[in-house]
């Protein structure tokens, strides 16, 4: 399958001090298509996600988005470039309300004498929308996060992702928390989303996880890309051959 | 639990520094002769403006998650400036402008450029260098009370130019204008914080600062823009302090900053950063101006005002934490 590059990595590399985390990652991200990241704890692939959505900066290497040379210095400016990420460990501020953190760092204003105040209601109006599309339940809107389960705590944290989508989605291991019935329904997100041409990458540990949902398969290994295989021709043992570093198949930078 | 009485507790919790004002002074209306009268009351509200108005400054830090030790020595720098350069008589210079009432805006631009570029210089140095707050303000707290004794050599200032002064005289419904200047800064802040965006993301840096960073919040702005006001605050408070006092002494508003810690945590904000609101903070500030007022009435010797203070803080703390557990059950 020949999809246009949304996002490609050219010899990304990472050092910190003497340690090389990342060796010189190459692969490219298709519009629309759904990228499994794979290795073992430790091989790079949340150094990598990082790196991509602005929170660290490359050693060396080129990103190319959209065609066009790009670097995230901060998440703001990922953001901007339409890049959303969905963090291992979430990203939410227990100390405030469900619509507050669904719309942290974007909050809608309406204008009081000409003077920006926040407009909550709107705002409900959205995120209720947004969470009965997905089938989310959540009491009340106006809960703070830090009454609500890991699983809720979750739930919001996709639907964030998977409301405001952008152009390029990152996910570090997004179902840590959640049962077997919201991974479903979370695996079935990333699949909507991505039919919309949105990009994703998607960190799991979860080999069952990866061949359910993703079209392509990157390994990594030791800072290195290990293998890169479309779902349909490769099997769970082949790959866990390559994490493991038993097999080298298919290795080699994607174009 | 029924919905009801489970939203009438929430209300409780969320207010809780109200009633126990409300309960302290029912307690002492009931209790101590002559404090049952208007003109005690009105003493409370007009006593409590410095220390109100310095304690808006410091709950902003607090509830950013961080610590500013300095606003007490910011608030005798700004009201020392103003002395020096509004006062007639000792190290006052009794600058005269036309027309007069230009000494208001001037003063109050003094005040508040030197709080401003004290708040500034410590939030440049812990949010760009990544300076602990708590030493930084700590080492501001020292050397800004250093530079009030350098300016003045230890003299003070007095006679405060009168137009700057007609503030403190001047009564509106049976309160001085700075007690008004205080309400009003409270209502102001307390908007900021609960209607724009740079509020929440305030709430939101206290709360989870990494995760404002990760939806774009520009935390590192928001929390030097917190500094400078604090700062600004603190001056504001230091120019009241100056018409209270008609000057500035070298040794002004010291203890100020422990009386403006136990007013922001009874009145609820946690020092852990992310919780509280400001209209509890007032409700603080008054709690300790009705205490003060409870003990000299009763004719008790001052050092006792001390003891109580510090057991009311401890009592607050504790209340916190008891808030938190029932919280925690009603979730």
């Amino acid at each position: 399958m020949t999809r246009e590059p949304l996002l490609v990595l050219d010899n990304i590399t990472k050092k910190y001090g003497a340690i090389e985390a990342l060796k010189g990652i190459s692969f490219a991200i298709g519009k629309g298509e759904v990228v499994a990241l794979l290795g073992d704890n430790g091989a790079g692939k949340s150094t990598l996600v990082k790196i991509i959505a602005g929170g660290l900066e490359p050693t060396s290497g080129r990103m190319l988005f959209e065609g066009r040379e790009f670097l995230a210095r901060t998440p703001s400016e990922a953001k901007a470039a339409g890049i959303e990420t969905v963090y291992q460990d979430l990203s939410l501020a227990t100390n405030v309300d469900v619509v507050a953190n669904f719309f942290m760092g974007r909050e809608l204003t309406r204008r009081v004498f000409g003077v920006p105040v926040l407009d909550e209601k709107a705002m409900e109006a959205v995120v209720a929308a947004a969470l009965a599309s997905a089938g989310t339940r959540i009491p009340s809107l106006r809960t703070r996060v830090e009454h609500l389960s890991g699983g809720q705590r979750q739930a919001i944290e996709l639907n964030r992702f998977v409301h405001w989508g952008g152009k390029l989605v990152l996910l570090d291991e997004p179902f840590a928390a959640l049962g077997v019935e919201q991974t479903r329904r979370g695996l079935d997100m990333i699949k909507h989303v991505a039919s919309q041409g949105i990009g994703v990458v998607i960190i799991t540990h979860i080999m069952q996880q990866a061949f359910q949902v993703a079209d392509r398969i990157v390994v990594i290994r030791q800072g290195v890309v290990a293998g890169d295989v479309d779902s349909s021709q490769t099997s769970p043992d082949a790959v866990v051959r390559m994490i493991t570093g038993e097999t080298l198949a298919g290795a080699g930078p994607a174009g | 639990m029924n919905p009801s009485t489970r939203r009438a507790l929430e209300f409780v919790l969320d207010n809780l520094a109200w009633f126990m004002l409300l309960a302290v002074l029912v307690v002492f209306s009931a209790t101590v002769p002559n404090y049952f009268q208007p003109g005690i009351f009105a003493n409370i509200v007009e006593a409590s403006s410095v220390l109100g108005v310095m304690s808006i400054g410091l709950a902003l830090v607090i509830i950013a998650g961080h610590m500013d030790l300095s606003v007490e020595s910011v608030a005798a720098l700004s009201a020392m400036a103003v002395g020096i350069v509004f006062c007639s008589a000792g190290i006052g210079i009794g600058v005269q402008l036309t027309p007069d009432w230009l000494g208001v805006p001037v003063s109050l631009l003094i005040a508040i450029a030197v709080g401003g570029a004290v708040g500034a210089i410590n939030g440049l140095l812990i949010v760009k260098l990544k300076m602990s707050a708590f030493i930084v303000t700590l080492a501001s707290y020292i050397w800004v009370r250093g530079l009030v004794l350098a300016l003045s050599g230890g003299r003070s200032a007095q006679d405060l130019a009168p137009v700057i002064r007609w503030f403190g005289v001047q009564r509106l419904l049976g309160l001085p204008l700075t007690a008004w200047i205080a309400i009003a800064s409270f209502v102001v802040f307390s908007t900021i914080m609960s209607k724009t965006r740079f509020g929440r993301h305030l709430i939101i840096i206290g709360g989870n600062e990494n995760a404002a960073f990760r939806a774009g919040i520009k935390v590192d702005r928001i929390l030097i823009l917190t500094f400078v006001l604090a700062g600004a605050v603190a001056a504001l408070a230091g120019w009241l302090l100056a018409i209270r006092t008609s000057g500035a002494t070298a040794n002004l508003g010291i203890g100020l900053l422990f009386n403006a810690f136990a007013a922001v945590v009874i009145g609820g904000v946690s020092l852990k950063g992310g919780v509280g609101a400001l209209p509890g903070v007032y409700a603080g500030v008054l709690l300790l101006s009705a205490i003060n007022t409870a003990i000299n009435l009763m004719g008790l010797p001052a050092t006792s005002t001390q003891l109580i203070h510090g057991l009311l803080v401890l009592a607050a703390v504790l209340l916190d934490t008891l808030k938190h557990q029932l919280r925690q059950k009603l979730a």
